[in-house]
């Protein structure tokens, strides 16, 4: 299967163009191609000059500093050397043309996410693109760098570049593109003027039909479960420092931050597979640090980050790694061995209530598309009655229908009496699910919400760093 | 002037010139994001060609030349297989290291008809000896000068650290590193030619002794920098004098041979501040 097939796509002078579609859709892939870094296997690229691209994840060189990362591949010389100040002053040169405010002299490693994507702006602008193309931009900004974005892009196009953005976030694709193209596997499916259309109206392009409701959240009485106090774990920027929260049965906790805050830190704290320090506690007792396996038979479940590292073992079968982590359990062993048939029976209970597409129950996890395998680790984390669940990114990198049945599982836990602290990276995420939010920012809890006084706005500024004194937001 | 602190530097720079050249050859490769285990082979391969060609054309200039033509087509024969064919770089250099072992036993055999050592060929004499010595200095200045302040060196340093930003500002980071192979190659060539025609004037099996190794230890004691691992170059080369002043104290000698190691070791774990080797050492990139 080819990841693009017979797409078609005219980006003009001035117009600010959105490329949407579900992961998969073969959004990147086409991009890569457009800007001459992956060749296609037929078909043409026209461009009226050179082809800037930004990537998603930064192509930058994290400990050199700003003006080397600009200026690499096109450095100006003076005789045999480097001259370092036509650089810097290339770099200044371009960041007041654009109002991209950077110091040249700093290290890359050193500066916020957001900054360093200005670099990376930069480094494209200064070949002077005639079509600017943009990969998911604000997946690692928080909303006040995102406005910011906007506003150099509008500036560009103004100019006369033409700019691509791909994304997936459908608020910022209606409020400023012009034109609107949507691909679902590798095609082309609807091509849309902004000023005609809705963000429904996109989403169902993407999907290609109705979108899948949530779960109904039920009233429920919420009682203690988890609590943790003074917790502090990991390195230097991406840890947590000193946080306290709490988690009731029967309430989803959401803590929102840009990625990269701490979240990481907390949730391998709380799973035991990273050492802090601080006092935790379940259902009134502590509970011991850094133990995994005991934390799962406390009743500790956790939907990890990335499923493919940390959640499953690949080659195994959809069985074994239902299994994993619960082997221990009396109702899956028998005698001094596990309980094959239990354990096939378990598996089978769960492929059938989460919708799993799998070949067998014996088919090996690999097999499997990326949807179907978190519907595996999620339903593995639910299958024992657990006390709380840690879903860190649930839906990250999965369609929109297996996104939408993993948030129905996880709301129908909270009405079940699960207490549920929901990690995510997707601001719209936390607040369609929680019924608290927190908001991290560097290592800290800087503010919680209610959900009948969630305010959007303030999360915003928050999650940009407006909590703290001295940080300018 | 004579006395035994001036014997003691004199040894020192002695046994810190082939250590030096190792040392810039490992600076070289691993910032540019090769690790270079072959030092040891390159080293082998430059002493075992310098004195072969020496003896062949009775010129231990022309031995020179291409002690250092040799050890660049090992540093190439590293770098194609990383590059090219993204071997891992620990097996490849392993290899290489066996392969110059095995092959300059065998070229003895070939070129002077005898296994174990190469008869004695004209040397490049005391003289030639201290020109080598002073050269290796001036290989640190030159090449800290390139990896600053060129554009070369800045390309160098980013293929070290992230390949994939080398190939978005359109240069092809295998080159860069198959380049700054070769040129490692060279140097480490020139240090081998060194301990046969500078230091001796014939070549042994086994006579670089593990060198290659302490260079490794050297780039790591010297934080991945040309300077740095010069000054770690001239201090186990103090120490190799000092092993060899006190060889009738009763300290085992095995024992000072380990320190270099133990110093690397002590840079590793932050014992001496924390050194961070470059971010994609070691790590190959293919298309």
């Amino acid at each position: 299967m080819r990841a693009v097939q017979g797409v078609d796509l005219d980006v003009f002078p001035g117009e600010i163009h959105a490329l949407c579609g579900e992961n998969g859709a073969g959004k990147t892939t086409l991009a890569s191609i457009a800007a001459g870094k992956l060749k296609a296997s037929g078909g043409t690229v026209i461009a009226r000059g050179v082809v800037g691209l930004v990537h998603q994840h930064f192509e930058l060189v994290d400990r050199l500093r700003v003006w080397e990362n600009v200026v690499l591949g096109h450095e100006p010389q003076r005789g045999a050397t480097l001259d370092r100040e036509a650089a810097r002053e290339r770099v200044n040169r371009l960041s007041k043309e654009y109002g991209l405010a950077v110091d040249p002299d700093a290290v890359i490693e050193t500066l916020p996410v957001g900054i360093a994507q200005r670099v990376e702006l930069l480094r494209e602008l200064a070949r002077d693109p005639a079509v600017l193309i943009l990969d998911e931009p604000t997946a690692v900004l928080a909303p006040v760098e995102i406005d910011a974005l906007f506003a150099t892009v509008r500036a560009l196009a103004a100019r006369g570049t033409a700019v691509l953005i791909i994304t997936h976030k459908l608020q910022e694709v209606v409020s400023h593109t012009s034109r609107i193209t949507v691909m679902r596997a590798g095609k082309v499916v609807a091509r849309l003027a902004t000023a005609d259309t809705n963000v429904d109206a996109i989403a169902r392009a993407m999907v290609g039909g109705e979108l899948p409701e949530l779960a109904a959240r039920r009233e429920t009485i919420p009682a203690p479960v988890f609590s943790m106090h003074e917790i502090s774990a990991g390195e230097s920027s991406l840890a947590v420092r000193s946080a306290a929260l709490e988690v009731r049965g029967g309430e989803i906790v959401g803590i929102a931050g840009v990625e990269g805050n701490g979240q990481s830190a907390l949730a391998d704290a709380i799973a035991g597979v990273l050492p802090y320090t601080g006092s935790m506690e379940l259902d009134g007792t502590p509970i011991p640090p850094g133990n995994p396996g005991a934390r799962i038979a406390q009743g500790i479940r956790a939907i990890p980050q990335d499923r493919r590292r940390e959640a499953l073992v690949l080659p195994w079968s959809v069985i074994d790694n239902i299994t994993l982590g619960d082997q221990r359990r009396p109702s899956l062993r028998k005698g001094g061995t596990l309980d094959r048939p239990a354990a096939r029976e378990l598996a089978r209970t769960i492929v059938e209530r989460f919708d799993v597409r799998t070949p067998s129950l014996n088919a090996s996890v690999s097999a499997l598309s990326g949807g179907n395998q978190q519907k595996v680790v999620v339903g593995r984390a639910l299958a024992h009655n657990p006390r709380l669940l840690l879903a860190y990114q649930p839906t990250r990198g999965i369609d929109v229908g297996a996104a939408a049945l993993v948030q129905s599982r996880l709301i129908e836990a909270r009405n079940a009496g699960v207490a549920v602290l929901l990690i995510s990276f997707e601001l719209d995420e936390v607040l369609a699910l929680s019924d608290r939010v927190i908001v991290m920012y560097r290592g800290a809890i800087v503010g919680t919400f209610e959900r009948d006084a969630i305010d959007r706005a303030r999360i915003g500024a928050l999650m940009a760093g407006a909590g703290l004194a001295g940080v300018a937001s | 002037m004579s006395g035994p602190l001036v014997d003691f530097v004199e040894l020192t720079l002695v046994k810190a010139a082939p250590l030096i050249y190792a040392a810039l050859a490992g600076v070289l490769c691993e910032r540019a994001g090769i690790l270079n285990i072959a030092l040891e082979g390159q080293l082998t391969v430059g002493a075992f060609t310098g004195v072969a060609v020496a003896f062949l054309t009775g010129s231990p200039l022309l031995g020179l030349v291409a002690g250092i033509a040799a050890g660049a087509l090992a540093g190439a024969l590293l770098g194609i297989a990383a590059t090219r064919f993204g071997v891992d770089q620990i097996v490849a250099g392993t290899g290489l290291n066996l392969l110059a072992l095995g092959g300059c036993a065998f070229g003895l055999t070939v070129v002077f008809g005898q296994p174990g050592a190469s008869s004695e060929v004209h040397s490049l004499g005391g003289r030639g000896e201290w020109i080598l010595i002073a050269l290796a200095f001036l290989a640190a200045i030159v090449l800290h000068f390139a990896l600053y302040r060129t554009a070369w060196g800045l390309r160098v340093r980013a293929c070290g650290e992230n390949p994939k930003a080398v190939r978005s500002a359109g240069i092809d980071p295998r080159n860069v590193r198959l380049i700054a192979t070769m040129i490692a190659g060279g140097l480490a060539g020139l240090g081998g030619v060194y301990l046969s025609l500078g230091e001796l004037d014939l070549y042994s099996d086994g006579m670089t002794a593990g060198r290659g190794f302490i260079a490794l230890a050297a780039v790591i004691f010297g934080r991945w920098t040309p300077f740095g691992a010069m000054g770690a170059a001239i201090g186990f080369g103090a120490l190799a004098a000092l092993q060899f002043t006190l060889q009738r104290s009763g300290i085992p000698s095995e024992l000072m041979q380990a320190l270099p190691y133990l110093a690397a070791l002590a840079a590793l774990t932050g014992i001496a501040g924390r050194a961070r080797a470059p971010q994609s050492d070691g790590v190959p990139y293919t298309e």
